[in-house]
């Protein structure tokens, strides 16, 4: 097994290209995404997001990842050493993968959003009987 | 350095507040060479309340079972462990860009500060300790005597 890397801090991304309406910064989360033989699983980073401030949207084949965090736990503190910005997530993926979106399902666990996307029956490998004539 | 307030009726506009606020002590010139811990794993911010300090730090997706915070004198450690949770052999990654691994990381408190007293909390993937003040160190009214 090869040995684990050191686990670094890669400094946050902000979201380019999108303006939103909302004042405040948003950052592009941290992802994984792994195909499996009937379904796509993608996990994105969003630590300081409780679960009822996330919305997954699969529209035309984009999948769109937003994520809120709330500033309250910040009341009344100054800050004396700071090493990263806190702010809202924001994704989007134009996905390729044929995905039946009635059977989408979105968890969130310890700051993580966890989006299962399972593929539609025509679009998984089958495998085809060869018969002898 | 500014206090941060926020107005309870208007959580937008104060998330902005607490980013400049962040960002202008980011860019204070005593931090040119860039904060001392940069890189290190998890981030942390650090800030002063009225109860003492708060140390808080992002750590999505860990098991809490797996993170331990130890103090030993005025040395605050947290270390933990995350783990990938795919589990089975997937066919194939589309994105790979999460962090993953051991981390030891620690933090020299101020000398005022109650190691003793220091509790931790971990909710939605971010790690909040607050680390209260001495009681000798906390601001103390004196009564006046009237004499006579």
């Amino acid at each position: 097994m090869m040995p684990e890397q050191e686990i670094v801090t890669k400094e946050k991304q902000q979201v380019q290209g999108t303006e939103t309406t909302r004042p405040g910064r948003y950052y592009v989360p941290d992802v994984d995404i792994c195909e499996y033989p009937d379904r796509l699983i993608l996990w994105a980073d969003m630590p300081g997001v409780p679960e009822k401030n996330v919305e997954v949207i699969l529209k035309d084949s984009n999948l769109t990842l937003t994520g809120t965090v709330s500033p309250e736990a910040y009341n009344n503190l100054s800050p004396v050493y700071t090493e990263y910005n806190v702010g809202n997530y924001f994704r989007q993926f134009a996905l390729n993968e044929d995905i039946d979106e009635s059977r989408i399902q979105a968890r969130m666990r310890n700051g993580v959003l966890e989006v299962e996307l399972p593929k539609r029956e025509h679009a998984k490998p089958r495998k085809i009987d060869v018969r002898t004539a | 350095m500014a206090l941060i307030r926020f107005d309870a009726f208007d959580p937008f506009s104060n998330l902005l507040a607490l980013q400049q606020e962040l960002e202008r002590f980011t860019r204070n010139p005593a931090f040119s060479l860039g904060p001392s811990g940069y890189g290190a794993y998890p981030p942390i911010n650090v800030f002063e309340g009225q109860e003492g300090t708060v140390i808080i730090a992002e750590l999505p997706g860990l098991d809490p079972a797996k993170l331990e915070v130890s103090g030993q004198g005025r040395t605050l450690t947290l270390h933990g462990d995350r783990k990938r949770e795919e589990g089975l052999n997937p066919a194939g990654y589309h994105r790979r860009e999460r962090p993953f691994g051991e981390f030891s990381r620690s933090i020299q408190l101020s000398s005022d500060l109650d190691m003793a007293k220091a509790a931790a909390k971990y909710e939605h993937g971010v790690l909040t300790l607050k680390v209260p003040k001495l009681e000798a160190a906390k601001p103390r009214q004196i009564t006046v005597n009237v004499a006579g």
